[in-house]
């Protein structure tokens, strides 16, 4: 195994329509966390075929796995198209190929102990492909931050600050709050604008019922600066 | 997979770093397979944003709704690229809101909480399927 630092990234399809898809899904989620912790990221495939250039750059100069639950590959297909050749190119059906059928389950509640025995073994494979890619891989170092994959699940959310009764606040995620809600139409100086702002930064955020108003016209002001800087 | 023309397309962005992709799935999971099976289906995101003319006729020519996890919006925005019909856009961090404190669960599996919340993005999804269909009918 490689001594640390290699990253490899791993593009699962995660395919909604078919039960490999779930098993796709979980066999990364069993690597990541339990088989190979530390070693790899994950790359969210919707947003890398949508043009995130942060993934298809780490896709370029990092070893990166493909595994797809079905054979038209869709995860393959995106990654050797936007960025070249990948290191294993791995399809559940194949995998499960002398298995027991599988029970059709999607939903994690419903799968069976033979589907999450197939969950072990793909992530075994997938295991397998990671520490074989790690040992011909001539990259190592850190990955720099332009080039790490920056899917809005898996890591932290570009920050925005506010002024709340004198003191700076970050909150994660603002400027893209501001840039949804400016989508939505939202107007500056409407008179729920400020609660509104409130209802979604809360979500993530804890605030006290004392401050409430004051994070209310805190967002407004902040919100009325984003909209006129654009 | 050949699509029933009348349909909606319940489509989860399963983004697969946090809880909030994980919930997406399972809500499309519930919505399309037990609440109303008859009336709604998904199609795999990933085939539609690879361009795949089957999956980008059927979000075209079928109301479509979208489940985000995250402020990006995959789902939505990919839809709207292929030219779907997007009905409703439902972003998981919504159904939050009455749950101060939750604990979800992870992106691997689900807790009571995230079941919870679940379930309810499901019911209201399953009503919007129901309507839809309604309207269609009229």
């Amino acid at each position: 195994m490689a001594e640390q630092a290699i990253k490899i990234g791993i593009i699962s399809c995660a395919g909604e329509e078919l039960p490999e898809g779930t098993i796709s899904r979980l066999a990364v989620r069993r690597v990541l966390e339990r088989l190979r912790p530390g070693q790899t990221v994950s790359i969210c495939l919707p947003l890398f075929l949508a043009g995130a250039e942060g993934e298809r750059e780490f896709a370029r100069n990092y070893p990166t796995i493909t595994i797809d639950g079905c054979d038209k590959q869709c995860a393959k297909w995106g990654t050797e198209t936007y960025s070249g050749a990948v290191s294993a190119a791995l399809v559940v059906t194949d995998i499960l190929r002398d298995r027991p059928p599988l029970s059709g389950a999607r939903s994690g509640r419903k799968l069976t102990r033979s589907d999450l025995a197939a969950v072990e073994l793909v992530a075994a494979r997938l295991a397998e492909a990671l520490d074989q890619a790690a040992a011909a891989s001539d990259v190592s170092g850190s990955v720099p931050a332009e080039m790490s994959p920056s899917c809005g699940c898996a890591v932290a959310l570009p920050a925005g600050t506010i002024q709340v009764n004198g003191k700076t606040v970050e909150i994660a995620g603002l400027p893209l709050i501001f840039r949804q809600c400016q989508e939505d139409e939202l107007a500056p100086d409407h008179p729920d604008t400020g609660e509104r702002l409130l209802e979604v930064v809360r979500v993530y955020h804890v605030i006290a019922e004392t401050e409430e108003q004051a994070y209310q016209d805190a967002l407004a002001e902040a919100y009325r600066a984003y909209l006129a800087s654009q | 997979m050949t699509k029933s023309e009348k349909k909606v397309l319940v489509i989860p962005c399963s983004g697969i770093g946090k809880v909030h992709g994980l919930i997406a799935r399972e809500v499309a999971f519930r919505v399309v397979g037990e609440l109303a099976p008859e009336a709604s289906d998904t199609l795999c995101l990933a085939l539609l944003v690879k361009g795949e003319e089957q999956a980008r006729k059927a979000v075209r020519t079928q109301p479509c709704i979208t489940i985000d996890g995250c402020p990006k919006l995959c789902s939505h925005k990919n839809v709207e690229l292929a030219g779907g019909q997007i009905a409703h856009s439902v972003r998981v961090v919504d159904g939050f809101k009455d749950h101060k404190g939750a604990r979800p669960g992870t992106a691997t599996t689900l807790d009571e909480d995230g079941w919870t919340i679940t379930e309810e993005l499901a019911q209201g999804i399953a009503a919007q399927v129901r309507a839809l269909c309604d309207g269609e009918e009229e």
